[in-house]
C-alpha cells in the first residue's frame, strides 16, 4: 500500500505548477506558523494548508498529517506541562517527582504547549501537502543546475527507498505463503536480507552510472589565475561600487534560482502560487509589525484579538483556496 | 479479569505515590504571608507600595510579583523583562535591569523557580549594574535572613567578635531580639556576623573582598589606608569614590561568596565607628538599604547617588 504522503500525479493546479511556485506558496504558510504564536493565526495557517491539500486532491495526506500532527501536539502539551512550572494558574500539584523535581501543572504551560504543538501540526500538514502534490522528479531537475551531485544522490534515494519497501513487502508475503505451520520470519532476518539486496542493487546502480560516464571528471576549466576573480586577487582595483553590484547580482541570482531554475517547466499556474505566497509573506510581516501576534502564555495567558490578527487569519484561510481549479470558459458558456 | 485487577492495583499505587509526593488540585494550602518591595536605584525610590500577601505552597516569586504589579516576561516566562513598564535597558550608556532578593540574598535560581515560605521578604530592584553584576547580599531585609533563614532553610547565626566587646554584645542582643538562633563561631552552615574594626576584619577572606571593589564584594564601600589608619569611603552606582568619611565612621554591609552562608560586616574605622555601626542593627535603620554607613549619628545609604557625595 502506498504511503499517504507519496506523490500522486494529478492534473490539478498545484501539481502542474513548477516546484518553485509550489514551494513559495506552501513555504509561506509554514513560515507563518514559525513566525506567529497567536493560536488564531496558527489555526488559520493550518486550515489554509489543509484546505490547499484537500483542494489539490491530497485528502489522504492531509488526514494522515492531521492525525500525526495532533498526536504530536498532544505529546508536546503533556511534556511541556510536566517540565515547565511557570505560569500563574496552578491546576494540579504533582509534588516532587524523581528527575523532574517539583511539578506544578499550570494553565499557562498547557496553553504554551498547545501553541507549540499547533505550530508543529501546521508544519506537518504543509509538508504533507508538499510531499503529496509536488513531483519530486521536477524538484530534483530544478536542483540539478545548482547542486548536481546532491540532486543525483537524492534522486537515487527517492528511487531506491520505495524499491526496498516493495522488497520488504514481497519477502513478507513470501514468508506468509509458507503456511501457518512455518516458523515466523523474524525482523532481524528480514533486515539482513533487505540490506544484502540493497547492497547488491547499489553495486549494480554504481556500475551503470560508471558505464554512462558519471565517473569521468569534468573538463578542466580555464586557469583561475588567468581570470580576474571578483574577490581576493584584484584587491587593489576594487571600487566603492563593487559591493552594490555584487549585492544586486546575488539578489538576481537568488531570484533566478527560486523562480526561474526550471524555466522550461513553467506552468500557467505559477504566477498564481507565487503571487499567493508573496501576499501571505507580506501580510505576515506587516501583521507582525502591526501587532497581530498578540499572544503571551506567561505569566498569564493573554490573547490579543486585534483587527490585524483577524484580517491576517481570514487572508490565510482564503489563501488555502489557491490550488482550486477555475471552472473553464467552455463550461461557463455551456 | 486478572488484567483489570492489576490495572486497579497499579492505579491505586500511583495515586498513593502521588499523594505521598504532595500532589493535589489547585494552588495548595497556605504557608503564611510574604512581603514584596519594588524599588529602583538601590532602594532609593519605591515604585509600588510595599505589599504583604498570603501565599500557598505552590507560589513562587514570579507568581507573587505578577499578582501585585504589571510585568512582562521573556524566555518562556523565566525572565522578568519589565515591571510596570520599566524594562531592562541602557540609560546614559549604563546597563539597568531588574534584580530580585529573597530575605536579603541574591537568588541562585530564577523567579519562576523560587518557592516561597511564610515570612519571606521579596525585594525587586531596578538598578545600574555597570560596577557590579552581582550584589550577592544586602542588609535591607532585616530581620531576615536571621529570623527565618534563606533558600528554604533556617540557619543559626555566629557572631565573630574581633574586638570591641561592647559592640559585639550589642550585636548579639539585637540578633536575639530579631529571632536569630545564636551559635558558636565556626559552626557549619551558620550565617556569620563579623564585628570589629576594619584593621582586624580585613584578615577574614570573605570580608577582605571589600578592598577589591563592588565587583568582588557587591558592597559599594571601601576602607582605604590613610596615614596608618583605615578610612571608610562611600562609592557611587558606577563604583567610583563619592565620599570619604571621617575617622569614626561605621559600616553595616553584607556579602556572600558563591554558595557559602552570607557574611554580615559590622565594622568601622575606629572603635567608635564599630559601636555606631552596631547601633544600626534594626529595621528602622536598615530597611530597604543595600548597605549603610554612619558618621556622627548621620546615616548614609550605599551606594551614594552620583553628584550627592562630594
Amino acid at each position: 500500500m502506498r504511503s499517504p504522503f507519496a506523490y500522486v500525479p494529478r492534473s490539478g493546479p498545484l501539481q502542474s505548477a513548477s516546484p518553485g511556485a509550489a514551494v513559495a506558496y506552501l513555504g509561506a504558510l509554514v513560515a507563518v506558523a514559525f513566525l506567529y504564536s497567536s493560536p488564531l493565526v496558527l489555526a488559520a495557517a493550518g486550515v489554509a494548508a489543509a484546505l490547499a491539500g484537500r483542494t489539490a486532491g491530497a485528502r489522504r495526506a492531509v488526514r494522515a498529517a492531521l492525525r500525526m500532527g495532533l498526536s504530536l501536539a498532544m505529546l508536546i502539551v503533556v511534556v511541556n506541562a510536566l517540565v515547565v512550572n511557570r505560569g500563574e494558574t496552578v491546576l494540579v500539584r504533582l509534588g516532587d517527582l524523581p528527575l523532574l523535581g517539583r511539578v506544578d501543572i499550570t494553565a499557562e504551560a498547557l496553553a504554551a504547549g498547545a501553541v507549540i504543538g499547533l505550530r508543529a501540526a501546521v508544519a506537518m500538514v504543509g509538508f504533507a501537502v508538499y510531499s503529496a502534490c509536488v513531483d519530486p522528479d521536477r524538484v530534483l531537475r530544478a536542483l540539478r543546475p545548482i547542486a548536481g551531485r546532491s540532486a543525483l544522490t537524492a534522486a537515487l534515494i527517492s528511487r531506491l527507498v520505495p524499491v526496498a519497501a516493495a522488497d520488504a513487502a514481497r519477502l513478507r508475503d513470501a514468508s506468509r505463503l509458507r503456511g501457518p505451520a512455518a516458523a515466523p520470519l523474524g525482523r532481524a532476518a528480514l533486515v539482513r536480507r533487505l540490506t544484502a539486496g540493497s547492497l547488491d542493487r547499489a553495486v549494480d546502480v554504481a556500475a551503470t552510472l560508471e558505464l554512462r560516464g558519471y565517473s569521468i571528471p569534468a573538463r578542466p576549466r580555464r586557469s583561475l589565475a588567468r581570470l580576474s576573480p571578483p574577490w581576493g586577487a584584484d584587491t587593489l582595483n576594487r571600487s566603492r561600487y563593487d559591493r552594490r553590484f555584487y549585492a544586486t547580482g546575488a539578489v538576481v541570482a537568488i531570484a533566478a534560482v527560486a523562480g526561474g531554475a526550471d524555466t522550461l517547466n513553467r506552468s500557467r499556474y505559477d504566477r498564481r502560487f507565487y503571487a499567493t505566497g508573496a501576499v501571505v509573506a507580506i501580510a505576515a510581516v506587516a501583521g507582525k509589525l502591526l501587532g497581530a501576534d498578540g499572544f503571551h502564555a506567561y505569566p498569564t495567558v493573554a490573547l490579543g484579538l486585534e483587527p490585524a490578527t483577524v484580517v491576517l487569519s481570514l487572508l490565510l484561510v482564503l489563501s488555502g483556496l489557491a490550488p482550486r481549479r477555475r471552472s473553464s470558459t467552455r463550461n461557463r458558456n455551456a | 479479569m486478572r488484567r483489570s485487577r492489576s490495572l486497579a492495583v497499579a492505579s491505586a499505587l500511583l495515586c498513593a505515590a502521588l499523594a505521598t509526593a504532595g500532589c493535589g488540585l489547585g494552588a495548595g494550602d497556605g504557608v503564611g504571608e510574604v512581603s514584596l518591595t519594588v524599588t529602583r536605584d538601590f532602594g532609593t525610590e519605591h515604585l509600588a507600595a510595599p505589599a504583604a500577601e498570603a501565599v500557598s505552597e505552590s507560589d513562587t516569586v514570579m507568581r507573587v510579583l505578577d499578582r501585585n504589579v504589571a510585568i512582562e516576561s521573556s524566555y518562556g516566562g523565566a525572565f522578568v523583562q519589565s515591571i510596570d513598564g520599566l524594562r531592562g535597558d541602557r540609560h546614559d550608556g549604563r546597563p539597568y535591569d531588574w534584580f530580585f532578593y529573597v530575605n536579603g540574598l541574591w537568588s541562585p535560581v530564577g523567579a519562576a523557580d523560587y518557592p516561597l515560605r511564610g515570612g519571606d521578604r521579596i525585594w525587586w530592584d531596578y538598578r545600574d549594574w555597570s560596577a557590579s553584576t552581582r550584589v550577592s547580599a544586602l542588609v535591607g531585609a532585616w530581620p531576615q535572613p536571621f529570623a527565618d533563614g534563606y533558600e528554604g532553610d533556617r540557619h543559626p547565626t555566629a557572631v565573630e567578635c574581633l574586638g570591641e566587646s561592647a559592640a559585639c554584645a550589642r550585636v548579639e542582643g539585637r540578633l536575639r531580639d530579631a529571632g536569630a538562633t545564636l551559635t558558636a563561631p565556626g559552626t557549619e552552615g551558620a550565617i556569620r556576623v563579623l564585628v570589629g574594626p576594619w584593621g582586624r576584619l580585613r584578615k577574614d577572606a570573605t570580608a577582605a573582598a571589600l578592598e577589591d571593589g563592588p565587583e568582588a564584594s557587591g558592597i559599594y564601600a571601601e576602607f582605604v589606608r590613610i596615614g596608618g589608619a583605615y578610612r571608610l569611603q562611600g562609592l557611587d552606582e558606577g563604583g567610583e569614590p563619592a565620599r570619604e568619611f571621617g575617622p569614626d565612621a561605621g559600616l553595616v554591609a553584607a556579602t556572600r561568596r558563591y554558595g557559602a552562608p552570607p557574611v554580615w560586616i559590622v565594622s568601622g574605622s575606629s572603635a567608635a565607628g564599630v559601636r555606631a555601626a552596631a547601633g544600626l542593627l534594626d529595621a528602622e535603620h536598615l530597611r530597604d538599604h543595600f548597605a549603610l554607613a554612619t558618621e556622627a549619628a548621620e546615616e548614609t545609604p550605599l551606594p551614594i547617588p552620583e553628584g550627592v557625595g562630594r
